[in-house]
């Protein structure tokens, strides 16, 4: 294997992993507010993908450009999920959560199905297979466009968690439940604004990853996979430690399939979190919770 | 009306003597309706919609029981006794995966009903000797072995890297792709699987590019044929041909993709091109009725249900004389000419030739065999 | 916390109770005397083979309170097993399993030593982890498993006892027998455990570990055994269903949604009882058959509810087939809304209250 096949796999699995953070983010944060491990994450950045679809096929809205319509659509989606389904079974056992969560991503797949038929739908855009070299090293320009949103958002919403009142509360119901109710925080409207929040990571990530990928009902259980293996590695409920992991597991996946092989690849993302799992189960960066 | 009339008075005169009027036929049709492979199994349905109806129009009345199998195999055994046994079906059309087909051949014998395989690629069916079982599309193996034809006829290519997806149909496909390539002398300088549905492939695909092979034998069952080609053009790997096993390159969505698709090669079992009768007239018919253009799933889906109601209707919904007219019967409809014989090993076996197809100017044209050719093919490859 | 359920207490069955599942058995022993369908013998057999995976979940998942979502991984090393070896050895399956059964014990002392150290979520998240490790590696060892193309079984051998043959499982009624004899066995089981010091401390670890622990119970010990006594119930499922269906592969086998769907038999039917699992399989498989054949929309048409030719008829006949799925998530958001304990404890619930009612 030669130099630039390696330096090429980095620098994609690196962008790959960008997309992937999103991805886990939104799942830390519901899970570290909640500790409801959401099974209808994939599901949920599935519907952003139809989102930012249509927006692109009927109304001509650039998916890239379209994050700034689908976020907000998706946040209210996933306050309403919070607050019609959710938080009624909060407390409750967490076998009935995890129940619930994938008794939902089953309802918005196979309405999808429904609405829309089980047919695959291709975003295309102008520049969806550009990319611009640097010293052999081809980097694509959706990818590198994605990256850079998904850092900018990144950074954004830590902002708003470590600067903001409502980011604070976020953080103490996270912390502690029980502590942060007895403070007078709305634990049951955190609740609602996190599982927001974390609805519109997930469909955001659906949007940027909508032009150089495919969009069809059961797309989700894939990235829902994925999203554990990335959270349990940054540690569950830090968001610094979802970029990480996003970036990681990207990286994992596409240096394995050039070095070990492609085949495997899979079997060596799971024994890595499994490892995670046991040697750190708080994660990379499990003790500083968001 | 008089039409209508002779044709019906055609079926009762075909019909058994005594019989005073058509019956009704029935056969069963079991498909993938939801489930991971449900996108796939749309095809079979809407071809079958379509059989049924022009059917109706010859004077064949099909009651039809449609059996949605999930993809599972147990299921679909299920499904397909529920017909042989409760609803009592002349004979069955499908299963359309080749998991479900393998669970429901092996029991076909034991209830004498004839089943007629429309689209499923694994050799293995109909290579145990089950009597009742039929199939009509080719197997696995010609996937490969008629794209390497085609090449053949107009280069000596020296290097093959095969990247496919681990499943079934990959895996089985690419490994008769590799003894085809053996005999050829071609030499495999790379072999990768990928998971289906995985987003990133360029780095395998630079790991390929550094290898610089003459051909890359791709095979993807859905639209990771499009991922490939998008990140294949991003990195620059640029072989002499890209051969495309299978259904992922074959269709509407792939074809529109202009900017990657073009020049690319495909197996496929159908094209609307092709001169077989009534060919070009179901592809019209189908797009307009869908509004999208018909795959190879859904004209082995409808030629099979025309083959089993025509033949199952002829003989009065008897399922032993069926199985024998089927085994006997020589057809020529949109799949050709349709024979089920007994061959290297298959029983029963339609010994259908595919075709390559190779995008020209964002159009599907059939490029081999000669015979079936609209155009020549053009190599070696380049990016538009 | 778990809800103390009535039947935990129930110690010993009324000789009401006992005289009526008797009958039950029986009647289930003489049912392919009278019925022989192979539609409806298949349907009761996947019914059978439903309560078994459900029920092995349960000791695991219900009874102790780990809550696995990995049970694919045991499933699928007994199919493969009895598969490997009747295919490539000629190891008849009644030997094969017991192969089976001792690799997915292996399997589950190896799991249960990595994942016992987790607790809640994690530990569904490593046993998911390892269920796909299992899969990636079933779908790679391809000269042990033939990897993607799955394993296509072609000839059954005979069950003999000496050179008398006893059945050449031509027909469905030997499957049947196993299948309900395999079922009756991990009831029992089950209420064996349940009412010996071995369900004891399962339910003492589940309610709480650290008080188990406080208690002197062997936390990873006991744990341990209710995985191994679960794993092999599951792997035994596994075998079943191999010869059952003839064919495997690792995507009908040892997919992540074959483990959510061990778990929902359970959940609906209501854990940590006896006939939760049961129940459960009596909702789900038949719904599950109805949908698929699209059997409820036939049954409004024949009914003459909905005219066929009608609007709402064509809707019906070819969108409910479709829906299916739709309306089996739609069924558990509402059990775990409506129902938290399941089917069952619903029931007993509404019946609890209206006893104190008339009292």
């Amino acid at each position: 294997m030669t130099f630039s096949v390696l330096m090429q796999s980095i620098i994609s699995g690196i962008l790959v992993g960008g997309v992937y953070a999103l991805i886990g983010i939104g799942l830390t944060i519901i899970f570290g507010v909640m500790r409801v491990i959401n099974f209808a994450h994939g599901d949920i950045m599935m519907v952003g993908m139809y989102m930012t679809y249509f927006l692109f096929t009927l109304f001509g809205i650039d998916p890239f450009l379209s994050v700034l319509i689908t976020m907000p659509l998706m946040f209210l989606f996933g306050a309403l999920l919070q607050k019609v389904f959710i938080n009624r079974i909060l407390g409750t056992l967490p076998q009935n959560q995890i129940l619930l969560t994938i008794g939902l991503g089953l309802i918005m797949s196979n309405t999808a199905m429904l609405a829309f038929t089980s047919d695959y739908k291709i975003l295309t855009t102008s520049y969806s297979s550009s990319s611009f070299n640097i010293a052999g090293i081809s980097i694509s320009e959706p990818l590198l466009i994605s990256f850079l949103i998904t850092a900018a958002i990144t950074v954004g919403l830590y902002w708003f968690l470590l600067k903001t009142d409502t980011g604070q509360a976020i953080r103490a119901t996270a912390q502690d439940r029980e502590a942060a109710q007895l403070m007078g925080i709305n634990v049951k409207w955190m609740s609602i604004l996190s599982f927001g929040i974390g609805s519109a990571m997930a469909g955001t990530a659906g949007a940027l990853i909508s032009p150089t990928y495919y969009i069809f009902p059961q797309v989700g259980s894939a990235f829902t996979l994925k999203a554990f293996v990335i959270t349990v590695l940054g540690g569950m409920g830090s968001i610094v430690g979802a970029t990480l992991g996003g970036i990681i597991i990207g990286l994992v996946e596409s240096v394995a399939a050039v070095t070990i092989s492609s085949d495997w690849k899979d079997v060596v993302v799971f024994s890595i979190f499994l490892l995670v799992l046991l040697v750190k189960p708080s994660g990379l960066m499990g003790k500083s919770r968001m | 009306m008089f039409r209508k009339i002779a044709a019906a008075a055609l079926v009762v005169g075909l019909a058994l003597p005594g019989v005073s009027q058509a019956a009704k036929v029935k056969i069963g049709f079991i498909n993938t309706i939801t489930g991971a492979e449900a996108p796939i199994g749309e095809n079979l349905t809407n071809g079958v919609t379509m059989a049924i109806e022009d059917l109706k129009k010859k004077g064949i009345e099909v009651d039809l029981t449609k059996e949605d199998d999930t993809g599972k195999p147990e299921k679909s055994l299920a499904a397909f006794e529920k017909l042989a046994t409760r609803d009592n079906v002349a004979g069955v059309v499908g299963p359309y995966t080749s998991a479900c087909s393998s669970a429901v051949a092996s029991q076909a014998d034991k209830y004498k009903v004839p089943i007629l395989i429309p689209a499923a690629a694994k050799e293995e069916i109909t290579r145990k000797g089950y009597k009742y079982v039929f199939r009509l599309n080719a197997p696995a193996d010609v996937y490969s072995s008629v794209l390497m034809d085609a090449v053949q006829t107009i280069d000596k290519p020296k290097t093959i890297a095969y990247i496919y997806e681990s499943t079934d149909f990959g895996t089985s496909t690419v490994k008769t792709a590799k003894e085809y390539a053996k005999k050829l002398g071609i030499q495999e300088v790379a072999d990768e699987k990928y998971q289906k549905g995985a987003p990133d492939f360029r780095s395998t695909l630079s790991k390929i590019k550094s290898k610089n092979p003459d051909l890359v034998f791709m095979v993807s069952y859905v639209v990771d044929a499009i991922t490939l080609m998008r990140q294949s053009k991003e990195i620059g790997l640029t072989p002499k041909a890209f051969l495309g096993g299978g259904a992922g390159f074959t269709t509407a969505q792939f074809l529109a993709q202009k900017e990657i698709s073009n020049l690319v090669m495909s197996s496929t079992q159908w094209t609307d091109d092709v001169n077989w009768p009534g060919a070009a007239d179901f592809a019209k018919r189908y797009t307009a009725k869908y509004k999208k253009e018909p795959t190879y799933h859904a004209a082995c889906a409808y030629e099979a249900m025309m083959i089993m109601a025509e033949t199952a209707s002829k003989n009065g919904g008897d399922r032993d004389k069926t199985r024998n007219a089927l085994k006997s019967g020589q057809w020529n409809g949109i799949m050709g000419e349709v024979k089920f014989a007994d061959y290297a090993g298959f029983t029963n076996q339609n010994n259908h030739p595919m075709l390559v197809q190779q995008v020209q100017g964002a159009r599907y044209e059939t490029i081999y065999p000669p015979k079936f050719a609209t155009k020549k093919p053009v190599y070696p490859f380049k990016w538009k | 916390m778990i809800p103390t359920n009535p039947l935990h207490s129930q110690r010993g069955a009324s000789a009401v109770q006992v005289s009526l599942g008797m009958a039950v058995i029986a009647a289930l022993f003489a049912f392919p005397q009278f019925v022989e369908s192979p539609y409806v013998l298949h349907m009761m057999i996947l019914f059978f083979l439903s309560t078994l995976m459900g029920q092995s979940w349960n000791i695991i998942g219900g009874y102790t309170g780990q809550y696995s979502v990995g049970h694919a991984a045991y499933f699928g090393t007994g199919a493969y097993s009895t598969m490997i070896l009747l295919t490539t050895k000629e190891i008849a399956p009644w030997y094969g399993m017991w192969v089976g059964i001792a690799a997915s014990v292996v399997l589950a002392l190896i799991i249960g030593s990595i994942c016992f150290r987790l607790r809640g979520p994690y530990f569904v998240l490593a046993s998911i982890a390892v269920a796909e490790i299992v899969r990636g590696t079933a779908l790679n060892l391809t000269d042990l498993t033939k990897g993607a193309e799955g394993i296509l079984l072609t000839d059954m051998p005979a069950f003999k006892i000496g050179q008398t043959v006893i059945t050449d499982f031509s027909s469905k009624v030997p499957y049947y027998y196993i299948a309900l004899v395999l079922a009756l066995m991990i009831i029992a089981v089950t209420w064996l455990v349940q009412n010996s010091k071995l369900g004891y401390y399962f339910q003492a670890i589940r309610e709480d570990q650290d008080a188990a622990h406080s208690l002197g119970i062997n936390l990873t010990f006991w744990k341990n055994s209710a995985l191994v006594i679960s794993a092999a119930f599951t792997s035994l499922a596994g075998s079943f269903y191999a010869i059952f269906v003839k064919f495997i592969d690792p995507s009908t086998v040892l997919p992540l949604d074959l483990s959510v769907q061990i778990v929902l038999i359970s959940i609906i039917g209501g854990i940590g009882t006896i006939f939760g699992p049961v129940i459960g399989s009596l909702v789900l498989v038949p719904l599950s058959e109805a949908l698929r054949s699209n059997a409820i929309a036939q049954g409004l048409i024949n009914s003459g509810l909905v005219s066929e030719e009608s609007g709402i008829g064509i809707f019906l006949k070819e969108h409910l087939a479709h829906a299916h799925v739709l309306i089996y998530g739609i069924l558990v958001v509402v059990v775990i809304l409506f129902m938290p304990d399941g089917v069952l404890g619903y029931f007993r619930k509404m019946t609890a209250k209206k006893k104190r009612g008339e009292a």
